[in-house]
C-alpha cells in the first residue's frame, strides 16, 4: 500500500487522491475475484463442548480462557429465529471469547433448525423444559448453585418468562439485550399481522414449522434498500480485507435464519402480537402466570438507539415492570446487531457489560 | 456555521448511497404499514397457502394409493421418536438424581478437576 493511503482524505492533494483511488480500484479487482473465489470465514471455533443436546436444543459449555473465573457461571439464551454464532464470529471480534478471557465460565443454548415432528414446541416446552433443564445441567456442571442469565432478543423474552413463572429459584443476575415486551410498539410487525388480514392458523397448519426464509423476509422488509446499500458499500470497500471479512461474517449469520416451531410461531403472533399479554401481565405458560412483576434478579437491560427490529418502546417496559429492586437500562449506539457484534460493541457493549456483571458475579 | 462540501469523491459517493438507503426505506416503510399493504400481501399468501394444502392432499391420496407413506406419516413417526427421546431424558434426570449413581459417576469422570478455581474477583474490587 502507498504512503498516501493511510491519511486522512483532507490532508491528500488532488494528485494524491487520484493515485489513492487509483490503487483502490486495482485492489478492488483483485479482492473481488478473490472474494468470489474464497470460501466463507469461519465462524464460531472458540472451543467448546456439547453437553446437552435434544432436539432443537444445544447446549454449550466453552473452555475457559483464564487462570480464575467469577464464582457464579452464565449461560446465555440465544434469540430463537438466529444462529448463536453472532456471538462469536472470530477470535478477537467474539463476545463469547472476550467473556471467556474476562473470567466468566461460559454456557450458551443455542437453537438447530427444529424438525418437522418439533412443530408443536410452545412457549412451555422452552420455558418450562428446555430452560429449566440446562439451567440444572448448568448447575451440575459448574458445581455452583447460582447463575447468571443472558438473553439475547427473543431469548431475552423466554429469559424473562422463565424468571416470571419459577419466582422461587430466581437467577442470581439477569442481563437481556434488545428485549421486545411491548409487542404493540413493533409497529410494522403488529401491522403485517394484523389479524383482519393474516391468517397464522393456516400458516402454521399448512405448513408445520414456520420456513426460514419467510422470518428473514419479514426483517429484511424493514429495511428493504439496507440490502443493496449494503452490496454498494462492499465494492466501494473492497480493498479493504477487515470490511470485506466482517460483511461476509455478518451476511452469512443475517441470511442463515432458522424456521421457527409451529405452535411457538402461532404463540408469538396470537399471545404477543395479539393480545400483547406478555406487556399487559396476562400471558399464561402452562397455566402460570408470567407476570414481569415477579422477576427479583438484578437486570441489566441494554437497549440499541437505532434498532429497527426492536424499537425502544417496545422493550422499556422491561424495566418498568421488573420487579428487581436492582435493575438498570442502559441505551447504547447502534443498532439490533451492531449492539452486540462488531467494532462497536467491543467498544461500547462489552466494557459495559462487564463492569455490571462482574461485581455480581462473585 | 454550514460544513464546508467535502472533495473526496469517497465520502460523497457514501454519503449519496446513505441517503438514499434512508429515504428509500422511510418510503417503503410508510407504504408497507398501509392496510392496503397489509391486505394484499396476506391475500397473496394465503392463496399460496390454499394451493400447497391442494397439492399436499392429493399428493397425500396418490402416495396412500401406492401404499407409500406421506410427509404426515413420516412426521407422526419422528413425533414419537421425539417422545421416546423425551421419556429417555427424564429417566436419565431421575438416574442422575439418584445419589448412588452420582457417586459412581464422581469416580468415574474427575473432568472438572483440570478447570480454572471460581475465586476471580472483579478488577474493581481488587486492591492494588
Amino acid at each position: 500500500m502507498s504512503a498516501v493511503a493511510g491519511r486522512p482524505a483532507q490532508e491528500l492533494s488532488a494528485t494524491d487522491r487520484i493515485q489513492t483511488e487509483i490503487e483502490r480500484a486495482i485492489q478492488r479487482n483483485v479482492k473481488g475475484l478473490e472474494y468470489l473465489a474464497s470460501p466463507a470465514p469461519a465462524v464460531g471455533s472458540s472451543p467448546k463442548d456439547v453437553i446437552y443436546k435434544r432436539g432443537t436444543l444445544n447446549l454449550y459449555h466453552y473452555h475457559p480462557m483464564s487462570d480464575e473465573v467469577y464464582r457464579v457461571p452464565l449461560l446465555i439464551v440465544m434469540a430463537t429465529s438466529n444462529r448463536g454464532y453472532i456471538l462469536d464470529l472470530a477470535p478477537g471480534q467474539s463476545f463469547v471469547e472476550f467473556l471467556l478471557r474476562s473470567g466468566y465460565d461460559v454456557y450458551l443454548i443455542d437453537w438447530s433448525p427444529p424438525a418437522p415432528e418439533e412443530k408443536s414446541l410452545r412457549f412451555e416446552d422452552y420455558t418450562l423444559d428446555f430452560i429449566p433443564e440446562c439451567v440444572r445441567r448448568v448447575r451440575r456442571d459448574s458445581g455452583v448453585k447460582d447463575l447468571s442469565l443472558l438473553g439475547y432478543c427473543m431469548g431475552g423474552v423466554l429469559s424473562a418468562i422463565y424468571a416470571a413463572i419459577h419466582p422461587k429459584t430466581p437467577p442470581k443476575n439477569m442481563v437481556n439485550f434488545t428485549t421486545p415486551i411491548d409487542f404493540a410498539s413493533m409497529e410494522l410487525f403488529a401491522k403485517w399481522s394484523d389479524k383482519r388480514f393474516f391468517d397464522v392458523d393456516r400458516l402454521v397448519d399448512t405448513m408445520g414449522n414456520v420456513p426460514g426464509e419467510l422470518i428473514f423476509s419479514g426483517f429484511e422488509m424493514l429495511r428493504p434498500a439496507s440490502r443493496i446499500a449494503g452490496q454498494l458499500q462492499l465494492w466501494e470497500n473492497m480493498w479493504n480485507e477487515e470490511h470485506v471479512k466482517s460483511f461476509r461474517m455478518f451476511e452469512r449469520w443475517s441470511t442463515d435464519t432458522l424456521p421457527l416451531a409451529g405452535e411457538y410461531f402461532r404463540q408469538t403472533i396470537k399471545e404477543l402480537l395479539w393480545e400483547n399479554n406478555l406487556y399487559k401481565g396476562e400471558l399464561l405458560v402452562g397455566g402460570k402466570r408470567a407476570s414481569l412483576r415477579n422477576i427479583s434478579s438484578p437486570i441489566l437491560h441494554v437497549v440499541a438507539e437505532h434498532d429497527h427490529i426492536v424499537p425502544y418502546q417496545a422493550a422499556k417496559s422491561l424495566i418498568e415492570q421488573a420487579g428487581s429492586a436492582d435493575k438498570e437500562e442502559v441505551m447504547l449506539k447502534g443498532g439490533h446487531i451492531s449492539l452486540v457484534a462488531g467494532a462497536n460493541a467491543q467498544r461500547r457493549l462489552w466494557p459495559k457489560l462487564d463492569a455490571w456483571l462482574s461485581v455480581r458475579s462473585v | 456555521m454550514a460544513e464546508a462540501p467535502s472533495k473526496d469523491p469517497a465520502a460523497v459517493w457514501r454519503d449519496l448511497v446513505s441517503q438514499w438507503e434512508k429515504n428509500v426505506n422511510a418510503l417503503a416503510n410508510q407504504t408497507m404499514a398501509s392496510d392496503e399493504f397489509s391486505g394484499t400481501t396476506n391475500q397473496a399468501m394465503n392463496l399460496a397457502l390454499k394451493m400447497q394444502q391442494a397439492t399436499g392432499s392429493a399428493m397425500a391420496t396418490y402416495l396412500a394409493t401406492l401404499n407409500l407413506p406421506s410427509r404426515a406419516d413420516i412426521t407422526a413417526l419422528g413425533e414419537r421418536l421425539q417422545t421416546i427421546e423425551n421419556q429417555l431424558s427424564r429417566i436419565a434426570v431421575a438416574l442422575e438424581a439418584n445419589p448412588s449413581v452420582k457417586r459412581g459417576r464422581r469416580r468415574r469422570s474427575p473432568t472438572k478437576s483440570g478447570r480454572p478455581p471460581r475465586t476471580k474477583q472483579p478488577p474493581s474490587l481488587v486492591t492494588p
